[in-house]
């Protein structure tokens, strides 16, 4: 028989020593990649690790890694660890935003207060990233906040950004802001062909 | 529209399909196409009236929510949920046909393969890994092989340990494989030969507790089949890091069929082979050259 079993765990990689905080800081800027992860992985627990963790955000190229960090500061979940990762949707790479935008997904609550601010922002591709970030959120705290950027949005697209996700998580309070929204950009065709579809779909309008 | 037999008279718009379609996709990766919706209709209907809820609205808001793990009943009623001996053989093909030659040629001769099946409720994936490479694969008297399987659920790994299976979990194997590898018990009941049963290790382990899962490293191969899909956002990111950290560079990590990694974790690498689309911890030689 060429199955063996071993009842021990001989092959599981030898415990390290828990290393303390500072220990484990520090070692957010270990040329070592494993260690880096390592360090990253171990810091999701200690709410006090958040200003080295972004620091290491920052500075981090390796995509593993800066996932490793972005998770430990999801697992933080406080408003630092937002504020830690906003930074991110201003990256050039599109990865590192596509993660950035997953990990405040997953943090709906911390990530609300920031919202008004995110919505307010002058660069319009932060506006348009920003809704994203609204799509994991109840539908009644989803619906006003999503409405009022259509109130008040002059970039079609940031509309039409925000239309896409109240598609799927809007109330029907959110209809008479759609309209409106049509209505103010009623020389925009494909707006107002996004907001019929957005109207049919949270009315459950059959075609 | 109301489908009749359905369930009671629930009204399920096209539009409301499509709402639910997206965001199935967007939350696990499941797609349908349009050809799909009575079947939809069907399963959203049985569910709907399942949780009580008046209408697809608040169904969807429950579901959204994931109040009641509702998330798991649905995905449950659109997957095949009966697991069975060889279940997706297509992986376990892949694995003779190209995984395992690739991984020895970074192997030395005395080496272990390891291969760790989780979630492996009551037993039927990892004895079916073992049954198939004894089966499918010509340099199986070569190596050692161990294999491990390990679940959440301590009453399906006392089940996995005692091998005792019905004829419906057998369906998918020859006569004469299961009179290889089984013993009768009673009418329609089989047991998993000693020999085969005491050489698979069957353990506790908790795929978001990194604690626990520090225990299994240096996995070449592992089969994590439509478990992730059903954690949330969090916990699904934990996961996909803690086998990362179970695997050895370059090794795989075979998903169900309804799930895939890119959706889960961008740790990954895709890998496509004639049979099947694998993921991959990068780091090996072959990952350096491309």
């Amino acid at each position: 028989m060429p199955l063996i079993r071993r009842d021990d765990n001989k092959t599981a990689a030898p415990r390290e020593p828990v290393a303390d905080a500072a220990a484990l800081t520090a070692a957010l800027g270990d040329p070592d990649p494993d260690r880096r992860w390592r360090a990253a992985r171990s810091l999701g627990s200690d709410a006090g690790a958040v200003p080295a963790l972004a620091a290491a955000l920052a500075a981090e190229q390796l995509p593993q890694v800066r996932e490793a960090i972005m998770t430990a500061l999801l697992r933080i979940g406080d408003a630092g660890a937002v504020a830690a990762l906003l930074p991110s949707l201003r990256a050039q790479d599109a990865a590192l935003r596509a993660s950035a935008i997953e990990a405040l997904q997953a943090m709906p609550e911390a990530t609300l207060p920031f919202m008004t601010a995110l919505f307010a922002d002058a660069d319009s591709d932060v506006r348009i990233l920003a809704t994203e970030l609204v799509r994991n959120m109840p539908a009644e705290t989803a619906t006003p906040l999503l409405c009022d950027l259509l109130a008040h949005e002059p970039h079609p697209n940031v509309c039409a950004a925000a239309i896409d996700v109240l598609a799927e998580v809007g109330t029907p309070a959110a209809i008479p802001a759609l309209q409106a929204c049509a209505s103010r950009f009623a020389e925009v065709s494909f707006l107002r062909f996004v907001v019929a579809v957005a109207i049919d779909q949270i009315s459950g309008a059959e075609h | 529209m109301t489908r009749p037999g359905a369930g009671p008279s629930v009204a399920i718009s096209q539009q409301d399909v499509r709402r639910l379609c997206e965001f199935l996709y967007r939350r696990t990766g499941m797609s349908f196409a349009d050809n799909k919706r009575y079947y939809i209709d069907r399963r959203l209907a049985e569910r709907i009236a399942a949780t009580g809820c008046g209408s697809f609205a608040d169904y969807f808001a429950m579901l959204r929510a994931d109040a009641e793990h509702e998330i798991e009943h649905l995905v449950n009623s659109f997957t095949v949920n009966e697991t069975y001996f060889d279940r997706e053989e297509h992986q376990l093909r892949c694995m003779t046909a190209s995984l395992l030659d690739e991984l020895l040629t970074r192997k030395g001769p005395d080496e272990t393969l390891r291969i760790w099946s989780v979630p492996c409720s009551t037993g039927e994936e990892p004895y079916s890994i073992a049954i198939w490479l004894m089966e499918h694969w010509r340099d199986v008297d070569k190596y050692n092989i161990e294999i491990v399987g390990s679940d959440i659920d301590t009453s399906a790994l006392q089940k996995a340990e005692q091998g005792i299976y019905g004829e419906r979990a057998l369906m998918r194997l020859t006569r004469d494989v299961v009179a290889r590898y089984f013993k009768p018990l009673s009418p329609g009941k089989y047991q998993i030969d000693p020999g085969l049963r005491e050489s698979i290790r069957f353990t506790h382990a908790n795929l978001v507790d990194a604690a626990d899962m520090a225990q299994y490293r240096d996995f070449d191969i592992v089969f994590c089949r439509n478990v992730l899909i059903y954690f949330d956002d969090a916990s699904r990111r934990i996961a996909a890091e803690n086998l990362y950290d179970c695997l050895r560079p370059g090794g795989f990590i075979c998903l169900g069929h309804s799930e895939t990694m890119s959706r889960i974790s961008p740790l990954f690498r895709i890998r496509r082979f004639p049979d099947a689309i694998i993921y991959q911890k990068p780091g090996a030689d072959h990952d350096e050259q491309q």
